[in-house]
């Protein structure tokens, strides 16, 4: 394995790919889309409530890496298959190249065009930075994070390219791949969630549920000509808890052990992206109740993948009256957001898996072979 | 620089390509490997280029085992496959450049031997077209052409002469047996056995799987061995008859021809010698097929 090797491979491959394929047209459509993209969010979210450039950026990232999952594929999940097709895979194995060298200048040469994507949708996420609400290191952390992925994503690609003897099965094999990291593992962890679903004993922060027993709401007619709306308004109260009746009891319910299973998240690349750099919460501004306002996809499910990650320990907090002056009663999500983050876990198992990728493409195509697959043909 | 090929064997699967092998080429000559379709000449070959491993028997090129050896035995050796595939993008030239790059060969060597073997094989003016818009025959030259450029030592051609055009296998021919002078080790698979005929100094051949038996062809094999001539004559009762008296193994073609056993030329001219003093009128007097061509048909008769 050489600088030298590898950089005459990617050479190959991407003098083959801009002269073939129609490259400045599909990236054109890319930015085209792109745009289109982010107008749209622009005017959707263009709102005193929403924050603009939080729900842009989120809805740009997130489009980028939907968009590039489908168009990086191609173009490592045919290379070898196709160049054996094409007879030329050997032709290039006969030479002082090694197998390393073809595997990682393939890899290079399809990273470097995937990048080329990602360049093209920098002006879009600046945009959104420009908007406000999105620090500078977020969109750092999360392209850095994009272009681990991408380059993931272009590794597995190869490795099924050298597997199998047609470009479509591998093609096609690439596209189940990248369903089931990102489908499968979230229609994977929705149902597993019934398997870690028990009753069990646990222990509340609430109104008891004796409490409406013992505090039979006073018999009072609204109606009645005799009281003011104050006088109505008091009594009624009366009859409500106040935060002084919370005490803490056990109660059997249905707990979910979220926390057996939720590195099934981390693996969708969508929730690596989310999870590395989801929008601060903004300080509350007047007129509102809640901080979490605001369309904010990625912080959403970086918040339900760590609030998945915790589980349902400790004390469940259900004092849930007088709203204003809780100070303890914040949105759970909000609540995860403080606690570690699940992306290391899903990008260390991405870059394991991109690395176990390599290797296996890299002992397909070590020659003098000794067993020939099935169908696969040398040269 | 001399290749020997011990008995080797390879299946696929259950499909047995290569059953036994045995084969020797020497630097200096042209050794020619004939048989049939699927009788195993590209599977050696693919071997030989230190892409397959044989599940048994033993290959050395020049001393060196491609198996565990196989970055010196790439560094001395030329392949050029059958039905050689290009990277279609890429000019004539490119894609020279890049495989001498993958050679490690310097830019500035590598363009002047580009240079060269193009004019070798006389792409000069395709040199910057895309190697798509050539014809099968201008690819196989390519294909030549990328064979030679790492200057190996050793040259392995499969079918090099499929899609020539007649002026483009006699360059050929001239190409091989030059590169034979320079003392280089040919091994070149093929059909045409009238082509190897006039560029092979031995030819082995194979059929199922085997190495049948290794022929020379050199001029004093000519001397003297068995060929079959075919006589055309005017009088064909009297040309029967003379060849019955004389006791010379005979036989009726089509066309009125009769065809003769005849061991060397020596002796092949000594009959047309007879047949002219004995009043025969005699109109052709050829070899009906060459001595490699006979020594294929005799080889591979069971296949009929």
């Amino acid at each position: 394995m050489s600088w030298h090797g590898i950089r005459t491979v990617a050479a190959l491959e991407l003098r083959q790919r801009v002269r073939t394929s129609k490259w400045p047209v599909v990236l054109g459509i890319w930015v085209a889309v792109i745009a289109l993209v982010a107008f749209l969010a622009y005017y959707a979210t263009n709102d005193e409530q929403l924050r603009s450039g939080e729900a842009m950026y989120d809805v740009v990232v997130f489009f980028v890496l939907g968009l590039a999952m489908l168009i990086v594929p191609s173009l490592t999940a045919t290379s070898v298959n196709g160049d054996r097709e094409h007879g030329v895979l050997a032709t290039l194995q006969t030479t002082l190249l090694t197998h390393w060298d073809i595997v990682l200048g393939k890899l290079v040469a399809a990273w470097a065009l995937s990048m080329a994507f990602l360049v093209s949708a920098l002006p879009f996420m600046a945009w959104a930075f420009f908007e406000g609400g999105v620090s500078f290191g977020r969109i750092l952390l999360s392209l850095l994070v994009l272009v681990l992925v991408l380059a993931v994503i272009c590794t597995v690609g190869l490795m099924f390219s050298t597997l199998t003897a047609r470009p479509i099965a591998s093609a096609v094999l690439t596209y189940l791949a990248m369903g089931a990291l990102v489908f499968g593992t979230t229609i994977g962890f929705a149902l597993s969630a019934f398997l870690v679903t028990d009753k069990e004993q646990q222990t509340v922060f609430g109104i008891p549920d004796n409490w409406y027993d013992t505090h039979q709401p006073p018999n009072v007619d609204p109606s009645d000509p005799t009281l003011t709306q104050e006088q109505i308004d008091q009594l009624m109260k009366a009859g409500q808890p106040t935060r002084a009746d919370c005490t803490t009891f056990t109660r059997t319910t249905d707990v979910a052990h979220t926390e057996r299973i939720w590195w099934m998240l981390p693996l969708n690349p969508f929730v690596v992206v989310a999870d590395a750099a989801p929008s601060k919460p903004r300080p509350p501004q007047r007129n509102e109740v809640s901080t979490s306002a605001g369309f904010t996809p990625m912080r959403w499910i970086s918040g339900g993948a760590r609030l998945a990650r915790n589980g349902p320990g400790g004390v469940s907090d259900e004092c849930w009256v007088d709203e204003a002056s809780s100070s303890s009663n914040q949105d759970p999500i909000e609540k995860a957001l403080g606690t570690a983050p699940v992306w290391p876990y899903g990008l260390a198992f991405l870059l394991l898996a991109g690395t176990g990728a390599a290797t296996v493409a890299g002992r397909r195509l070590r020659t003098p072979v000794r067993r020939l697959p099935n169908g696969t043909r040398i040269a | 620089m001399t290749i020997e090929v011990q008995g080797v064997r390879r299946a696929f699967g259950d499909v047995l390509a290569v059953d036994s092998i045995s084969l020797t080429a020497n630097p200096g000559e042209v050794t020619a490997l004939i048989g049939p379709n699927g009788s195993g000449k590209t599977t050696l070959l693919l071997m030989l280029a230190t892409l397959l491993v044989p599940d048994q028997g033993a290959i050395r090129i020049d001393g060196l085992d491609p198996v565990t050896q196989p970055t010196e035995v790439r560094a001395r050796i030329g392949w050029m496959p059958d039905g050689f595939g290009t990277w279609d993008a890429l000019t004539v030239r490119e894609v020279l450049l890049t495989v001498a790059a993958a050679y490690r060969i310097a830019p500035d060597r590598a363009r002047t031997r580009t240079d060269a073997l193009l004019a070798t094989v006389h792409l000069e003016d395709l040199a910057d077209r895309r190697a798509r818009v050539l014809s099968r025959g201008q690819k196989q030259r390519l294909g030549l052409a990328r064979a030679l450029i790492n200057d190996p030592s050793v040259l392995l051609l499969d079918e090099p002469a499929s899609g020539l055009d007649p002026r483009s296998r006699i360059e050929l021919r001239d190409v091989l047996r030059g590169l034979a002078a320079q003392g280089k080790t040919v091994l070149v698979s093929s059909h045409i056995l009238t082509e190897l005929q006039e560029v092979a100094d031995r030819a082995v051949i194979v059929a199922r799987g085997r190495s049948l038996e290794t022929q020379r062809l050199d001029d004093e094999h000519a001397l003297t061995a068995t060929a079959s001539w075919r006589i055309d004559s005017l009088d064909l009762e009297g040309l029967t008859a003379w060849l019955a008296d004389h006791h010379v193994p005979a036989r009726r073609v089509g066309g009125g021809l009769t065809e003769v056993e005849v061991a060397g030329e020596e002796n092949a001219a000594r009959l047309l010698a007879d047949l002219v003093r004995d009043g025969i009128r005699v109109t052709g007097y050829a070899r009906s097929q060459g001595a490699l061509e006979s020594a294929y048909l005799a080889a591979t008769e069971d296949r009929r």
